[in-house]
C-alpha cells in the first residue's frame, strides 16, 4: 500500500516535470503577446507573418485550426466505429445458435454495453462533430470557430474518456461494466447480488462524463459561433439548414448533458460515497430513470438532426432543385427539438408510474411523429421531378429517408402505450432505434465522408467501390434490423447471449437471428471496403482540379465551403494532376448519375463564384 | 518579438495548452474519486496550471501567476469543506479521520493541490520579473 503510494507519486511527479519541460521547450510563455479575445483574428488567407501551425505530430496535438480538428474527430470517430463494429460482429456471431457457444454471458454483456455507450457517445456524436467543425465555420463565412482553444479541449477531452470507458477490457483484475448504455438502477448502483459494484462501472461512469463535458464545451461553442461568428452576407434568413440543425443540437446538447454528467455524479457519490440518490429508501430507482431519460430522449435527437440535416443539404445537391419548404425543414427541427424535452416517461410505461402521466407522454411523442413526417414528406417532394444522380452520396440520403420511415413508423407505433406493454424490452425496441442510429445517423456518416471528400483530400473516392459499400450496407441494414422487429413480435427479449424457445418445428426465432446476423456481416465487409476505399483513394485517387466536381453550379447550388475549396486550390497550384487523358470531367461529377442542364431553380443559396475554370484538365475515375 | 519565439506565437492556430487541459481532468475526477492522493494532487495540478496558462495564451490575463493562486485558493476552500464537513475542528481528529474517512481524503488531497497551486503562483509572480 504504501509503496503504490510512493510510487504513484513518483510517476506524478515525473509527469508534472516532463509536461512542464514539454511546455517551456515549444512555448516561450513568457513572452505572449497578448491578444485580446481569444486571438485568431486575423483573415483566414491573408499574408500574415506568422505561419498557420507547425509541422508533424506537434501539429495535430497542438492544433486548433477547426477543419484539423474536425479532421481529428472524423478520425477518431472512424476508429471508434470500427471497435464497436467489432464488438457487436463478437455479439451477433454468438447469436447465431441459441446456446453460449461462443462467449459467456457475462462477457456478452460487457460487449453489449460498451457497443451502445460507444456507438452513441464515442462515434454519433464525434462524426457529427467531425462534420460541423470542418464546415460550419466555413458555410458561415467565419474564420473559424468562436473559442478555438476551447475547441481543442473538447476535443481532447475524448480519447482519454474512450480508455476509461473501454478500461474494464483491458486493465487487469477489473471487470468491464455489464449494466447496459441505460445504467439502471439498483443494478448499476452496485447493490443486490452485487455483481455491478467493480472499479470498471466506475471508470466507465466518469469516461462517460468526461465526453459529457466534451459534447457541452463544443455545444457552446457552436452555439457562440453560429450567433455571432457569421459573414456579413449570413444573415439568420439565408441561414443554411446544416447550420439550423447543429444549432438546435447544440441547444438540446446544452440542457440535456449538464444533466446526464449530475445523474453520473450522483451514481458515482452512491457507488462510492454511500449517498442514496437513487436507493429504494431514498430517492428511489425510478429517479434515476427520469434523470436518465430527461437526457435520454433528447439524446437520440442530438443524433438524429444534424444527419437530418446532412439530407436536407446534400438531397437538393443531386436533385438539380433546392429543398421543398425550406422554412418548414427548420419549423419542423426547431418544434422537434422542444418536443423532444416532453416525451422521456415513454420510455419508462412499464414501470408502473401513473397512468395519468403515461398518457400525457403518449400524446407528446404522438405529436413529434408530426414535425418528422413533415421532413419526410419535404424530402421526398424535392426528389420529385428533379434531376436525380445517383452518385454515392445521394444514394446514402435516398436510403436514408427509406430508414427513417420505417424507423419513425415503428417508433409512433411504440409510443402508443398499450402496443409499448407488449413490445418494451423487446428487440422490436432494437429494430427500431436501430433503423436510426444505423439507418439515418450512419447512413448519413457515410453520404457526408462521401459528398465531402473531394474537399478533405482534393481527390475523388472510387465510385464503384462506394457503390458496394452502398448496397451492401442498405440490403445488411434491412436484413440485420428488420430480422430484429420480427424477433420483437415473436417476443424475443433484448440483451441476452442465449434464447431457448422453439416455436413449432421451424425455429423462427433461431432462423431470424442468424438472418440478423448476416447482414451485420454485409454491413461489416461494406464497411471494410469504405474504409480500404477512403484510405486508397487519398493517397492514390485522381486529384480533382475542378473546384466544382459536382456540377453544383449548373443549379445555382454552388455553396461556400466549395467556393473556399475553389479558393484554396487556386491560392495552392502546386504540382498540376496526373494524367488527363480522357478529361471527362462529367464522370467526376456525377458519379455515375447522367448530367443534366440546369433546371434553373434558383437555389435560395445562389452566389456563384466568378469563374468557371472549366479546363477539361482533369483526371479519369480510377475504377481500374 | 524574442528571439526564440513559442510555439503559439509562431504559428498562429496552435496551442499547446489544450491537450493538457484535457488530460488534467481525467486525472483529477479519477483521483478524486478513486482517494488516490498523488494522483488527485497532480490531476488537479496539471488541470489549474494549463487553465493559467491557456488563459494567459489567449490573452485574458497578462501573467498565469495570479490566476493560477486564485484556483488554488479556490480548491483549498472545497478540498476544507469537504474535510472538515466531516470531523470536529482539531488537528488530531483530522490525523484519525485521514486513516478511517475516504471524505477526509479527498478533501485533503484537494487542500494539497490548493496550497501547491498557490504556491508557484505566489514564487512565479516574485520570481519571474529577475527571469525575463
Ligand atoms: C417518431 C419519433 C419517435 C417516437 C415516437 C419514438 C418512440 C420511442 C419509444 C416509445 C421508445 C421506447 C420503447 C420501449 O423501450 O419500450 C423508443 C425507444 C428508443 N428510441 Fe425512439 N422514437 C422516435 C424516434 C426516435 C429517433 C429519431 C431516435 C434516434 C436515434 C430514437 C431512438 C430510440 C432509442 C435509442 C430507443 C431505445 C432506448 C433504449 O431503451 O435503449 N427514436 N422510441
Ligand atoms: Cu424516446
Amino acid at each position: 500500500m504504501a509503496n503504490e503510494q510512493i510510487a504513484l507519486t513518483l510517476l506524478m511527479g515525473v509527469l508534472l516535470v516532463a509536461v512542464t519541460a514539454f511546455l517551456t521547450r515549444i512555448e516561450d510563455w513568457r513572452s505572449y503577446t497578448p491578444l485580446a479575445g481569444g486571438g485568431g483574428g486575423t483573415a483566414e488567407e491573408s499574408g500574415y507573418a506568422r505561419e498557420e501551425k507547425p509541422g508533424g505530430l506537434i501539429r495535430w496535438l497542438t492544433t486548433v485550426d477547426h477543419k484539423d480538428i474536425g479532421m481529428l474527430y472524423g478520425t477518431y470517430a472512424l476508429a471508434t466505429f470500427t471497435i464497436g463494429g467489432l464488438m457487436v460482429m463478437i455479439m451477433r456471431t454468438e447469436l447465431l445458435d441459441p446456446a453460449a457457444t461462443l462467449i459467456e454471458s457475462t462477457t456478452y454483456n460487457g460487449l453489449l454495453t460498451s457497443h451502445g455507450i460507444t456507438m452513441l457517445f464515442l462515434f454519433g456524436t464525434p462524426i457529427i462533430a467531425a462534420f460541423s467543425n470542418y464546415f460550419i465555420p466555413l458555410i458561415i463565412g467565419a474564420d473559424d470557430m468562436a473559442f478555438p482553444r476551447i475547441n481543442a479541449i473538447a476535443f481532447w477531452l475524448l480519447p482519454p474518456g474512450a480508455l476509461l470507458i473501454w478500461a474494464g477490457f483491458f486493465v487487469p483484475g477489473l471487470m468491464p461494466a455489464q449494466t447496459a448504455w441505460t445504467m439502471y438502477t439498483p443494478l448499476s448502483a452496485g447493490v443486490g447480488a452485487g455483481t455491478q459494484s467493480g472499479a470498471g462501472v466506475d471508470l466507465m461512469l466518469l469516461g462517460l462524463h468526461l465526453t459529457g463535458v466534451s459534447a457541452t464545451m463544443g455545444a457552446i461553442n457552436f452555439i457562440a459561433t453560429i450567433f455571432t461568428e457569421r459573414a456579413e452576407d449570413c444573415t439568420w434568413a439565408n441561414l443554411d439548414i446544416f447550420s439550423w440543425t447543429i444549432l438546435t443540437q447544440s441547444g438540446l446538447i446544452l440542457f440535456a448533458f449538464p444533466l446526464l454528467g449530475s445523474a453520473i455524479v450522483m451514481l458515482l457519490l452512491d457507488r462510492n460515497l454511500g449517498t442514496t440518490f437513487f436507493a429504494v429508501e431514498g430517492g428511489s430507482p425510478i429517479l434515476w430513470q427520469h434523470l436518465f431519460w430527461f437526457f435520454g430522449h433528447p439524446e437520440v435527437y442530438i443524433l438524429f438532426l444534424p444527419p437530418a440535416g446532412l439530407i436536407s443539404l446534400i438531397l437538393p445537391k443531386f436533385s438539380g432543385r433546392k429543398l421543398f419548404g425550406f422554412k418548414f425543414v427548420v419549423y419542423s427541427t426547431l418544434a422537434i427539438g422542444v418536443l423532444s424535452f416532453g416525451v422521456w416517461a415513454h420510455h419508462m410505461f412499464t414501470t408502473g408510474i401513473d397512468p395519468r402521466i403515461r398518457g400525457s407522454f403518449m400524446a407528446v411523442s404522438l405529436a413529434i411523429a408530426i414535425p418528422s413526417a413533415v421532413k419526410v414528406f419535404n424530402w421526398i417532394t424535392t426528389m420529385w421531378n428533379g434531376k436525380v444522380r445517383l452518385t454515392a452520396p445521394m444514394l446514402f440520403s435516398v436510403g436514408t429517408i427509406s430508414n427513417f420511415i420505417i424507423g419513425g413508423i415503428t417508433g409512433v407505433f411504440l409510443a402508443a402505450i398499450p402496443v409499448d406493454l407488449v413490445l418494451h424490452d423487446t428487440y422490436y425496441v432494437v429494430g427500431h432505434f436501430h433503423y436510426i442510429v444505423m439507418g439515418v445517423l450512419g447512413f448519413m456518416s457515410f453520404a457526408g465522408l462521401y459528398y465531402w471528400f473531394p474537399i478533405f483530400t482534393g481527390r475523388m473516392y472510387q465510385r464503384t467501390l462506394a457503390k458496394w459499400h452502398f448496397w451492401l450496407t442498405f440490403v445488411g441494414t434491412q436484413l440485420t434490423f428488420f430480422a430484429m422487429l420480427l424477433l420483437g413480435y415473436l417476443g424475443m427479449p433484448r440483451r441476452y447471449a442465449t434464447y431457448d424457445f422453439s416455436i413449432g418445428p421451424v425455429e423462427p426465432v433461431t432462423a431470424l437471428h442468424q438472418v440478423a446476423t448476416l447482414g451485420a456481416f454485409l454491413i461489416a465487409i461494406g464497411f471494410v471496403i469504405h474504409v480500404w476505399n477512403f484510405v486508397q483513394s487519398w493517397s492514390e485517387g485522381p486529384i480533382i482540379e475542378d473546384g466544382d466536381p459536382w456540377n453544383l453550379r449548373e443549379t445555382n447550388q454552388y455553396t461556400r465551403e466549395w467556393q473556399w475549396h475553389h479558393r484554396r486550390m487556386q491560392t495552392t497550384i502546386a504540382d498540376g494532376g496526373e494524367g488527363d487523358e480522357e478529361g471527362e470531367e462529367s464522370r467526376f461529377a456525377t458519379d455515375g448519375g447522367e448530367v443534366d442542364d440546369a433546371d434553373g431553380d434558383g437555389a435560395d443559396d445562389a452566389n456563384i463564384d466568378t469563374d468557371a475554370d472549366d479546363s477539361s484538365a482533369d483526371t479519369d475515375t480510377v475504377e481500374n | 518579438m524574442d528571439e526564440q519565439p513559442g510555439l503559439s506565437e509562431q504559428y498562429r492556430r496552435a496551442s499547446a495548452w489544450p491537450l493538457f487541459v484535457a488530460l488534467g481532468l481525467p486525472l483529477a475526477e479519477i483521483g478524486v474519486l478513486f482517494g488516490l492522493v498523488p494522483v488527485a494532487v497532480g490531476g488537479l495540478l496539471l488541470f489549474v496550471g494549463s487553465i493559467a496558462g491557456i488563459t494567459q495564451e489567449s490573452g485574458y490575463v497578462e501573467r498565469p501567476w495570479n490566476l493560477l493562486a486564485g484556483l488554488g485558493g479556490v480548491l483549498l476552500v472545497l478540498g476544507a469543506v469537504l474535510a472538515l464537513s466531516q470531523i470536529p475542528f482539531s488537528a488530531g481528529a483530522l490525523t484519525a479521520a485521514l486513516a478511517s474517512n475516504g471524505l477526509v481524503v479527498r478533501g485533503v488531497s484537494i487542500v494539497i493541490a490548493g496550497f501547491v497551486a498557490i504556491g508557484v503562483g505566489g514564487v512565479g509572480r516574485f520570481v519571474e520579473p529577475q527571469s525575463v
